[in-house]
């Protein structure tokens, strides 16, 4: 282990293209570093930290221009980037898979980070290529911001581990970077135009909340007569605060159904049963769900679908496929919320798929 | 009374050795988790996760609390019970830790004790970290209970241990959610609670304008904050091409007002409570808002309330160290014998189930 005092590129760059360790300083903690395209450093630095394979890394690029080889940017991203790096902030996109495995997570994210340090920027651009770098601390222990902070937290295996290490002194205590995934989408990017054909379309002015429950008890008077015989699937879309739950609060309502609905964002499904009928009320919210298709699967729709249960989908637009491809098994009601100028009027559409 | 708790009632897959109060372990494999440190988490989901993870999770977790031992020797002889969260939460990332704890359960025929994740946030500030004793001035009953978090938002009197009355419950969405929601809108990706935080506070709360949730409500005893939610769209839908500086305002606004919809129905149930009531229990993924515990704090002092929070930042997220303490608290005067005999019949260790709407 070799200790400089300052960024020497030359010496840095010699270490991380033969596979080693470097700890460094940044504007946040102490971290440690390998070269992202080599196989084995990448394991030395999992063996360091002492972490299963497969918990994923984040790699630190010098400009928006070398992330992009390595990530797709998407709005939210591109927006991120442009206000707030280089800074600690590590943005989670979609990978390219093109640095070694284990760096991106299982379903092939990868977080970047530009740091807002000088000396780490100019070593990056000269290496050409991004580091996959963490704080340097052993998993679970202190944040290091001397060096003292690690090496007294570490065993002399992990010592060992370490080719070299910058030390510049105790940094300021600053926060540890954020992470934040660009890669949920709202869903609306994704829904083109005119891609939903419905049968028949209706629409209506709702101007209060307790209008729209109104809309929902009469969408369910309607098709009321298939309940316990065919599942009924309300697939709701509509923006953030545009009143999805308020339509499912209406709807439970018309079921007799005497519990108080709440948002699902969080649970992702809530079930209300009824004592007195066999099928009951599945409320789903995809909002946060990375592979909402996927995930709506595992959550069991096909059987809910089976059960004739009575189900209403909060960002259906998000699973339109999936939705579609039930279309035979279950009655499908599409319903749209659209906000308009007036701050409690929403236009309500629907339609049969 | 040494337990293993085993949580996995969302996002987080975790298992914790405690010792009464004492967390002795208490590992989280966050998917989304608090304060992300950089090479951190990202958020996916539920069952194959959780099953991947809860093995490594569980030995770690018994792996750090007794380092020494063999970690079949530690279930046989160190362990007495095993605590496993069986609601409320999302079906099918339950049935992996209840499913679990129920083979080990049987395995080992160990007691199995089924707890409730919101009753473990709410005891949270019982914890008591190994090495040192922190001291706590053990609350007198009734004492009030507050769980801030992204599926919970509920203000409650504690009669006693497992004896609740709910005073106000949200009747949208929960504040954690809405808080991600804002951040979400604001271009902070997800979950952004923590990072809307951070920006707050570099903001003006009293640029921009937002009500503060069912203001004209006479009797305070609920939350809501979806109108908040749609308030904040319209806003900022309003704003063309938001600066940094905008953002930092945004942020601060909409925590403002969200904040002071707690603040209002919190003080409003101290003043309209029959008893004297000297503490106050706060637990929750929002509980790490330094902001706002700031804000109760202050409420509390006027009213000669103790506000509790837990010990660590990572008690405030879901984490299996607070189910160990609450299976603790719930059954302290029971002695090895009386324990085995309440939850370590074969009958009844088989007929645990989930229970994913499972109320406090």
């Amino acid at each position: 282990m070799k200790i400089i005092d300052k960024f020497r590129n030359r010496d840095i760059i010699e270490v991380l293209n033969r596979g080693g360790l470097v700890v460094f300083p940044c504007e946040t903690v102490y971290g440690i570093a390998s070269d992202s395209h080599n196989q084995e450093a990448v394991n030395k630095l999992n063996t360091y930290k002492q972490r299963p394979f497969g918990k994923p890394y984040a790699i630190m690029c010098s400009s928006q221009k070398m992330a992009e080889k390595y990530v797709t940017l998407n709005k939210t991203a591109k927006d991120l980037y442009k206000r707030f790096l280089p800074g600690p902030l590590t943005v989670v996109s979609k990978g390219k898979h093109k640095v070694s495995k284990g760096i991106e997570s299982e379903s092939g994210t990868l977080g970047v980070r530009i740091p807002d340090y000088d000396d780490l920027l100019k070593l990056i651009a000269e290496f050409k290529r991004p580091i996959v770098a963490t704080s340097a601390n052993a998993s679970y222990q202190k944040r290091p911001y001397k060096i003292s902070d690690i090496l007294d937290n570490v065993s002399e295996k992990q010592k060992r581990l370490i080719d070299l290490i910058i030390d510049v002194g105790e940094l300021p205590h600053n926060e540890p970077s954020t992470v934040i995934d660009t890669t949920i989408e709202d869903g609306l990017v994704t829904l083109r135009q005119g891609d939903i054909k419905l049968k028949d379309k209706n629409e209506v002015l709702s101007r209060s909340e307790e209008n729209t429950q109104n809309v929902a008890k009469e969408l369910w008077q309607k098709y009321e007569n298939y309940a316990g015989k065919r599942a009924i699937v309300y697939a709701l879309e509509g923006k953030m605060g545009a009143g999805k739950t308020q339509f499912v609060k209406g709807l439970a309502k018309a079921m007799q159904i005497k519990e108080e609905v709440i948002s699902p964002t969080y649970d992702l499904l809530n079930r209300y049963s009824l004592s007195t009928i066999h099928y009951s009320l599945v409320h789903i919210d995809t909002w946060r769900m990375l592979d909402a298709s996927e995930e709506t699967k595992n959550l069991g729709l096909e059987e809910q679908i089976k059960n004739k249960s009575v189900i209403a989908i909060e960002w259906a637009d998000k699973i339109q496929d999936l939705i579609r491809s039930y279309a035979d098994d279950a009655i499908v009601i599409w319903v749209k919320i659209e906000t308009t100028q007036t701050e409690t009027e929403r236009l309500i559409s629907w339609g049969t798929l | 009374m040494k337990i293993l708790a085993i949580d996995t009632s969302c996002d987080e897959t975790s298992a914790a050795i405690t010792e009464h109060k004492i967390i002795h372990s208490n590992i989280v494999w966050s998917q989304s988790s608090l304060h992300s440190s950089f090479g951190g988490v990202l958020p996916s989901l539920a069952q194959r996760q959780h099953q991947e993870r809860i093995d490594f999770v569980v030995q770690k977790a018994l792996k750090n609390a007794f380092p020494r031992h063999t970690i079949y020797g530690i279930l046989h002889t160190k362990i007495d019970a095993i605590a496993v969260t069986v609601g409320p939460g999302l079906a099918v990332a339950l049935a992996v830790g209840v499913n679990y704890a129920k083979d080990l359960a049987l395995k080992y025929k160990k007691p199995l004790i089924p707890v409730n994740h919101i009753e473990a946030h709410l005891l949270s500030p019982f914890a008591q970290p190994k090495n040192k004793m922190l001291k706590m001035q053990m609350p007198n009953f009734p004492t009030l209970g507050l769980v801030l978090s992204g599926g919970t938002t509920i203000l409650c009197l504690i009669k006693n241990i497992g004896e609740y009355e709910i005073l106000a419950n949200t009747a949208d969405d929960a504040l954690g959610e809405a808080l991600d929601k804002a951040a979400r809108l604001l271009g902070l990706g997800y979950p952004g609670g923590a990072i809307l935080e951070k920006f707050a506070k570099l903001g003006d709360p009293n640029k921009y304008k937002l009500p503060v949730p069912l203001i004209g409500d006479v009797v305070k005893n609920r939350f809501s904050y979806s109108g908040l939610k749609t308030a904040f769209v319209r806003l900022f839908e309003s704003i063309k091409n938001p600066t940094k500086q905008d953002i930092y305002d945004l942020a601060a606004r909409f925590q403002n007002s969200a904040f002071k919809h707690i603040e209002r129905v919190l003080e409003y149930q101290i003043s309209h409570k029959p008893y004297v009531i000297s503490h106050m229990l706060f637990g929750g993924g929002v509980a790490a808002n330094v902001e706002l515990r700031k804000r109760l704090r202050k409420i509390c002092k006027n009213n000669n309330i103790i506000m509790h929070t837990p010990y660590s930042l990572k008690l405030c997220g879901d984490n299996a160290g607070m189910i160990g303490v609450t299976a603790y608290l719930n059954n302290k005067m029971l002695n090895a014998k009386k324990l085995k005999a309440k939850y370590g019949g074969k009958k009844f260790i088989e007929s645990v189930d989930i229970n994913p709407k499972l109320k406090l």
